[in-house]
């Protein structure tokens, strides 16, 4: 089993403030687990240097417009999309390599080069707009480089599962017409977290109705409730919907330590979590499967051992051993996801065959 | 005035160092390590006018032959692995042992040490995960133990810049050569009182560097390769040569070496028999063959065997050998030729097509073996040994791949003239948690933990100040001479942000006293 890691110091270039929650150090701790670990040098792990992606690959999500009013902030060394969302010198060149960085996990898995992949890069997309970004999001990576195989290669459909606790509203906005995409997206419900959208009526439109799947859970939703989740609407939707490859928006802040959100997984769950996509992937996809680090905010508590737990899921090691330090005290409450998974059967009942 | 002591299978070799050149040199049987090396600096006493000695600097092979007979003592590996991987990657004892207790990336204790087993063995290595952000969770278990043990190694003194199962494995290893190197090296320490010298002692270590005697001792695994990095160094040293490849013949093995850049190349991860370690070491292989390699009857025809019989049949030994094959061909006369040739007819043939056979296979061995290190075709080589200006012009003959062979002179001793040239130099990382105040510095040895002021941000030329300042402290705990020039390998570092503020910085540096070649010699003259 070779996996590849995308990971290049240059992710460490964009900052938004030296306060901002979305810090160069998300990626150090993590790395300083990897290389303790012996990951970084385990010969299961390829690293692969990412690249920045072009104006042709941008230019088939976002409109020229947008590109142009984000790159000249960032020439300019200062600005922002959104109250939270900055601009600096390093945020356009950064933000195009990690996009290419996506781009590079996804050929390589669909090139058989490596098996699977992961993409551990900085700032995020899945916020971001065709025309617009915001949610410390700039370019859309995944819509980038889905686009990018799409055109280039035999890849047709894509499943991708966007578990960050944030909704991926600019990649449903994005795929939300597109029968090729399916967007699956579990988020904390948009009525207590930004952004507020992902709704469980949004179901796509046109040829894409139906291929929109979300499915918003109440703040400290646990492991056991995310499972099921899995095993009732992810698994059987993947199932006839069959992709060719499988893409994990790996958003690490549904962490019960994360300071930003209000969900209770832990880093057990993670693992169980990525171990379920890996399965679907070799049932459906030939083992095709990506992710890309999304969100994550619990920098030390959370993150390293998150990120581990589904880098050692895609490698299939051992994984019982991974878990937060005694120190963090896993919530006990244990909210009920019936009544939000009754809902999701009811929206999609016409496109999918549910429990 | 440096003596420098190369203790090869088959000879000690012995070479005294002054600030002009070479001054004495001396060559003695390899009997018994103290009686040897007393004879050897006696031997060196009376080859000097003068005899003020500054430092004693040995390369062994001691700890690489036991691994590879397989004569080191089983080892308990206790591991303190806190949550992550599974435990069994740092499984590299006879027996493994796993403790509860973690040490987190910052340093920090998150879970207390817990561990109630017994150890079986009596060599014992304990490391824990992040133990080279804090030593603490492996000296408590340490300190623990209800009974002495023969040797304990710990992770957070086996080196800088290793991963936790390297750090398990080279603490293991660390662990199971120390009773035997430990022996050695009180040998030698009685060997150089005898003598009456009161110089310190420095061991070569594998990739070229040296240390001092204690910290040799607390990592002995870098013995390994030393033998191959001595005779590597000296030859350098005497040919001045930039890129190429050496070859030294000795007595029991033939070890051939990659330069590059005016130094030995060198290669992660080097490990002999059953000892595996996250050091580095010069690019080098050792043959099993050399001057008093045994010559035997084979399925078709003869070969060499291998392995050591003892001097050569004309030199009064038992068993014939490579060294008889050459008096036979009338190409080196030490000793008694109808010996030689008498020895070689008793494997039950003419003395003259064996001989040749034989030879054949030693070069064809040799010239494998230069092949197979060369990086970018044909070279010239450098040939040590006793036996050098008999067999590397042959050598050169023989094979496309070497364009002309150099041999200097004191080829004879090249290894000890490599223990007098090297330097001292350790790899040393820095951590810096100025919000936990703290600063961690791992090298060879203890780990050593101090305080830094709370919340204090460090400019890029402080890190840089500070890393030079902890990779000399380092090289000079180790028995270096200070100002020495400073390789600064990496340096990074950010904010810690706590609810919104900063209060605190992060740095990760490492350096290294840069390894070198102290002393430079003319082509074949001291």
């Amino acid at each position: 089993m070779t996996m590849g890691l995308v990971y290049h110091d240059a992710y460490l270039r964009h900052e938004h403030t030296p306060t901002h929650p979305e810090r160069r150090e998300r990626l150090q701790y993590t790395m300083d687990q990897l290389r303790e670990e012996g990951v970084l040098s385990d010969p299961a792990v390829e690293e692969l240097d990412p690249f920045e992606v072009t104006d042709e690959q941008i230019y088939r999500v976002h409109t020229p417009e947008y590109i142009e009013r984000l790159r000249s902030m960032s020439a300019t060394g200062s600005g922002r999309l959104s109250a939270d969302t900055h601009v600096s010198e390093h945020t356009w060149s950064t933000a195009k390599l990690a996009a290419g960085g996506v781009l590079r996990g996804l050929e390589a898995v669909a090139a058989d080069e490596v098996e699977t992949a992961f993409v551990m890069s900085r700032p995020g997309g899945h916020h971001a707009f065709a025309d617009d970004g915001h949610g410390f999001c700039y370019l859309n990576n995944t819509a980038v480089a889905i686009r990018h195989l799409q055109a280039t290669t035999d890849v047709e459909s894509v499943l991708i599962w966007d578990w960050d606790a944030h909704h991926g509203d600019g990649t449903q906005s994005i795929f939300f017409d597109d029968p090729s995409v399916l967007v699956m997206s579990t988020h904390q419900d948009g009525r207590t977290l930004f952004p507020g959208t992902g709704k469980v009526e949004e179901v796509g439109s046109g040829a894409g109705e139906g291929y929109n799947v979300n499915v918003p859970l109440p703040p400290k939703t646990d492991d056991e409730a995310y499972l099921e989740v899995v095993s009732e609407i992810f698994e059987p939707i993947a199932e006839q919907f069959d992709p060719d490859l499988v893409f994990v928006e790996a958003g690490q802040d549904n962490h019960f330590t994360d300071p930003i959100t209000d969900l209770g997984v832990t880093a057990q769950g993670y693992a169980a979590l990525m171990e379920s996509a890996v399965e679907v992937a070799d049932g459906l996809a030939d083992g095709d499967i990506v992710a890309s680090l999304a969100g994550g905010y619990g920098i030390e508590g959370g993150l390293p051992y998150t990120n581990l737990a589904v880098i050692a899921t895609l490698l299939d090691f051992e994984t019982k051993y991974i878990r937060e330090p005694a120190i963090y005290e896993p919530p006990t409450e244990t909210p009920d996801v019936s009544d939000v998974l009754e809902r999701v059967r009811e929206a999609q009942a016409p496109y999918w065959d549910l429990p | 005035m440096i003596v420098g002591i190369d203790t090869g299978g088959t000879n000690v070799d012995g070479v005294v160092l002054d600030g002009s050149g070479i001054c004495g040199t001396a060559k003695v049987p390899n009997t018994e390590t103290r009686a040897s090396i007393e004879e050897v600096i006696e031997a060196l006493r009376d080859a000097c006018d003068r005899f003020s000695i500054d430092r004693v600097v040995v390369a062994t092979t001691l700890v690489v032959n036991a691994a590879v007979q397989n004569r080191l003592p089983p080892c308990t590996n206790l591991v303190i692995p806190g949550p992550g991987l599974a435990p069994d990657r740092s499984f590299f004892g006879a027996e493994n042992h796993v403790a509860a207790g973690a040490v987190d990336h910052r340093g920090r204790i998150t879970e207390p040490l817990e561990y109630d087993q017994e150890p079986t063995y009596d060599v014992r290595a304990v490391t824990a995960k992040f133990s080279d952000r804090n030593p603490e969770l492996e000296r408590e278990l340490t300190a623990n133990f209800e009974t002495d043990p023969q040797a304990v190694a710990l992770g957070n003194e086996s080196g800088a810049g290793l991963t936790f199962p390297e750090r398990a494995a080279t603490t293991v290893a660390n662990a199971r050569a120390k009773p035997v190197f430990s022996a050695y090296e009180r040998a030698v320490e009685q060997a150089i009182a005898e003598a009456g010298l009161e110089a310190p002692v420095y061991y070569l270590k594998g990739d070229g560097a040296m240390l001092g005697s204690e910290a040799m001792r607390t990592t002995p695994a870098h013995t390994i390769r030393s033998g191959s990095a001595a005779s590597a160094l000296g030859l350098v040293a005497l040919t001045d040569m930039d890129d190429g490849i050496v070859v030294d013949i000795g007595g029991t093995t033939t070890d051939v070496s990659r330069i590059a850049n005016g130094f030995p190349d060198r290669e992660p991860d080097v490990s002999e028999g059953t000892l595996e370690t996250a050091y580095s070491g010069i690019t080098a292989t050792s043959l099993p063959i050399g001057g008093d390699t045994s010559i035997e009857p084979t399925d078709s025809g003869f070969g060499l065997a291998d392995e050591r019989a003892g001097d050569a049949a004309a030199l009064g030994g038992d068993v014939p050998t490579l060294t008889d094959a050459l008096h036979v061909l009338g190409i080196f006369q030490a000793g008694n030729v109808a010996d030689a040739s008498a020895a070689l007819r008793s494997l039950g043939g003419e003395p003259e097509p064996i001989a040749e056979t034989i030879l054949s296979e030693f070069e064809q061995r040799v010239g494998a073996a230069i092949e197979s290190i060369q990086v970018e075709g044909p070279s010239p080589i450098a040939v040590g040994g006793t036996l050098a200006p008999i067999l590397g012009p042959r050598l050169a003959e023989a094979h496309e791949a070497v364009t002309e062979a150099k041999i200097p002179g004191y080829a004879d001793v090249a290894g000890a003239v490599g223990c007098g040239v090297a330097r001292v130099s350790v790899d040393t990382a820095v951590h810096i948690d100025s919000h936990r105040g703290i600063k961690t510095i791992t090298a060879v040895g203890s780990e050593r933990v101090d305080s830094v002021q709370t919340g204090r941000q460090f400019t890029d030329k402080e890190v840089r100040q500070i890393v030079a300042e902890a990779a000399q402290d380092a090289a000079i705990a180790a028995g270096g001479e200070p100002n020495k020039p400073v390789q600064i390998q990496t340096t990074d570092g950010f904010s810690v942000v706590e609810r919104g503020t900063v209060v605190g910085q992060i740095i990760n540096a490492r350096a290294r006293v840069a390894p070198g070649i102290e002393r430079w010699f003319e082509e074949g003259s001291p």
